[in-house]
This record gives C-alpha cells, structure tokens and sequence, in this order.
C-alpha cells in the first residue's frame, strides 16, 4: 500500500465514522406498544372488538388501608379540578349504638392522618369505602340524558361524549351514586370512566395500578384467568350499591357492610 | 286555463322537492356522521374517548431507566407501590421517551407523612393481614432513637426492612418469638 492509498482510506474512515455518529437515529424507537406491559390480558396489540368485552371491577373493602393513593392517582390522571372528585374514598365509623359516622375529607386526597374525635361514643367498625362509577347496565344517566352525550358503549362503559354535552347537569341529578360533576372550566360533565383510554391499551385503570394492597381489582370477564372473573365465579360474598334501584353495577363491593351505600 | 293548472302542478311538485330537499339537507347538517351507528349517541365519541393521553404508566416503565431503584424496589416489602404515588406521573417527568421534567422528591417530614398515610395505627380500619402500622411517637421510643427522626432513618424507603434485615445479620440480633 503506497502513502496515496492509505491516506484516501484512513479519510474515508474518518468521514464515515463521523457520519454514522452525526446521522440522526431512527426517532420514535420507543413505540408506545412496546414501553407498557400488558395489565389486561387479550386487549394489546389485537383487534379490539368491541361487541365481545365484558369489564369488571372489584372494591375489596376488607384490603383497603384509606391510603388516598387512588384519589392521588386519578386527579393526576385527568388533571380534576380541586373539589372535584372522579372517585373518592369514604371512612365509615360504627358506633355501638348503631349510628353510623360517615365522612371523607378532601375526597381522601390527603389520606387519613388521624381518627375522628367528634365522636361520643365507643366504636365498633370502622372501614374504609372507596367510591366510583358503578358503570350500571341500566345506566340512569343514559336515560335521561336529553342530548345523548351520555351513554353506553358496546364494551359497557359509562361514556359523556364532551363534543355534545350542554351542560344540562340532568345525569348529576340522576346518578344514584353521585358519581357526577360539572367541570368548572369546561362546563360539561365529567365522571369517572374506568380509564377508558388505558383499557384499550391494555393497561389497568390508574387507581386500580396504583393501589398497593390490591383492595381494587378490575379485568375483564371474557378472560377466564383474570382475577375479576375468578372471584366473580367463586362462592365469596359481592354486594352491588343500591340494589333496590335496579341499576345492575359493573362495580362489585367485597367486604360491604349493609349500611354502606 | 290548461296551462294555469301544469303550472299550478309544477309548483306544488317544486315546493314538495324543495322542502324535502332542505329537510334532509338540514338534517345532515344537525345529526352527527357516525350518530345511531351503536345507538342513540356519537359513536365518533368512543374513538375520541381512547385517544386520551395516558398520564400514568406503570412500575415497569419507570425502572427501564432506573435500574438501581428497580433492584431494591422489587425486592422489598413496598413492591406493590407505584412510583408514580410518591414520585409524580410518568407525563410529567417523560413526553415521547425524552425527559422533559424532574419529579420532585420527598424529604425529611414529607416522608414520614407520606409513610404515615398508611403506617399510622391511629386508623383503627387497617388489618394486621394487609398492612403494618406504628403508633408515633412510641414506635420512636420503642426503638430508642430521639423523637425528631425521620422514617427513612432507619427504613429504605423503596425497601423498608432492607437495613433492618442487614443490621440483624451484622450483629446476630434475635427477636422475640424468632
């Protein structure tokens, strides 16, 4: 190899390493479908046919500590408005007497630090309860929805479509459940959907991923090895909110006492 | 006289056109496209609803770039805690796998507030079985450590029982009831 030779080479090495190192690498290689794991099994990266879903979520009321992590989770989810709440968590207290003491400051946001004074007597239960959509198959909003911006998908859920919404607040008025409220800056309605957005990719809603004693449970009914589907199935003891109103819930409780409602 | 009554006729035929005509125009124009396709609602809404952004990811997500917490964290008793409670949502820290945030982190009394959300004995609503809890300040003097210490003093706080367990294998320490 003469002195010509090696020198066009060694450039040429030079210029093609430099390349490679300034040539942009292919942006977008961290493909959403590819950062999160699949919490709900037969939804990722399938044709989702929304004609066969059947959803299920499971409050375990004997699991839940009162943390606040699910109230934390779904204000940061949706960015809800301060004295708003998707879903909240309550503190029953039963006295001895059978009076029953229910609050929940700040929506359980804050979590609860300390135990109610205010009240008299001795205590006989206390438990904590959280609350959300119910997403029932008879669904009382739906109904009297007069603009239909609220209604039920295929899949079960419990939607408000914000484009037709006026803001009526007739479904706050019908919701047994209270699960309902008017934004106050975009003036429509707004409720809790179960995460709708993270179900269809597969993901569990943010309260039930955040929940570190697994006190709520979701998963879906068309899959025999979900969690849901396995207590549903079993002989364990699931109660649904306000029975009599004939809503037919999606939300089961476990653990409920009968004074809860 | 003939030709009163075709025009007459005409007329009528028109104005029947037309009214149906704008009838149904107006009607296009009021009812959305894909309204009635599942029922009687905008089933245009259902596809708008899924495109939401995800705010929160999950465990998994966070420990690809952080794998020194991801070994403590998956080993201890606090591994069914998302980071995302303590930390912040992965929307704020992460947009399009680049990072465009940092997520504040607790210190000093944050933490034990934050541990006490739960750990507190106070609340009489949480079971042996599910959780364990401390009275404060007797745990601090169970203990014998000064009443001003902080939780993380003495617990990981990704792993809580991590230098607990380490100092009782330094020191052969035995429980009661061990």
């Amino acid at each position: 190899m003469n002195r010509r030779l090696f020198v066009k080479k060694v450039l040429n090495g030079t210029i093609a390493g430099s390349l490679y190192l300034v040539w942009p690498m292919k942006s977008g290689s961290l493909e959403i479908s590819e950062q999160i794991p699949e919490q709900i099994r037969g939804i990722k990266n399938r044709e989702y046919d929304i004609h066969h879903q059947e959803f299920a979520f499971i409050v375990d009321i004997t699991r839940c500590i009162g943390c606040g992590s699910c109230c934390v989770a779904d204000k940061r989810e949706y960015n809800v408005p301060d004295g708003n709440y998707r879903t909240w968590v309550e503190r029953y207290v039963k006295g001895f007497s059978d009076k029953i003491y229910v609050d929940s400051p700040n929506g359980g946001l804050d979590g609860y630090q300390h135990h109610r004074t205010d009240i008299d007597e001795k205590v006989r239960d206390t438990f904590f309860v959280p609350k959300l959509c119910n997403m029932c198959k008879e669904a009382p909003c739906v109904q009297v929805c007069p603009v239909g911006a609220t209604f039920k998908s295929p899949d079960g859920f419990v939607l408000v479509d914000e484009k037709r919404c006026v803001g009526c607040a007739y479904c706050i008025q019908a919701c047994p459940y209270s699960v309902r409220f008017i934004h106050p800056i975009k003036k429509t309605v707004e409720k809790c959907t179960w995460c709708y957005q993270r179900v269809r990719k597969g993901l569990l809603p943010a309260c039930v991923d955040v929940c570190p004693t697994g006190a709520r449970k979701f998963g879906s009914m068309k899959d025999e090895t979900s969690e849901v589907y396995n207590i549903l199935k079993g002989p364990g003891v699931l109660t649904v909110l306000r029975k009599e109103m004939g809503t037919f819930p999606a939300l089961y409780y476990k653990g409920a006492r009968r004074e809860v409602i | 006289m003939n030709l009163s009554y075709r025009l007459r006729l005409l007329l009528v035929m028109l104005s029947i056109c037309v009214l149906v005509g704008g009838g149904l125009f107006f009607k296009k124009l009021l009812i959305p496209d894909s309204f009635g396709a599942y029922g009687p609602y905008r089933a245009d809404a259902i596809k708008e609803a899924v495109l939401i952004p995800i705010r929160h990811r999950t465990n998994t997500s966070c420990f690809k770039c952080h794998p020194y917490e991801a070994k403590i964290h998956k080993k201890g008793r606090h591994q069914t805690i998302s980071c995302e409670f303590c930390h912040g949502t992965y929307a704020d820290h992460v947009t399009e796998g680049k990072k465009t945030g940092t997520l504040p982190v607790k210190k000093e009394k944050e933490i034990t507030t934050l541990c006490l959300r739960c750990h507190n004995t106070e609340i009489k609503a949480r079971k042996e079985a599910v959780i364990k809890t401390v009275a404060m300040p007797n745990h601090l003097k169970d203990q014998d450590v000064k009443l001003t210490h902080n939780c993380n003093q003495c617990h990981h706080v990704h792993a809580p029982l991590k230098y607990i367990i380490r100092a009782k294998q330094i020191t052969g320490m035995m429980e009661v009831g061990s």
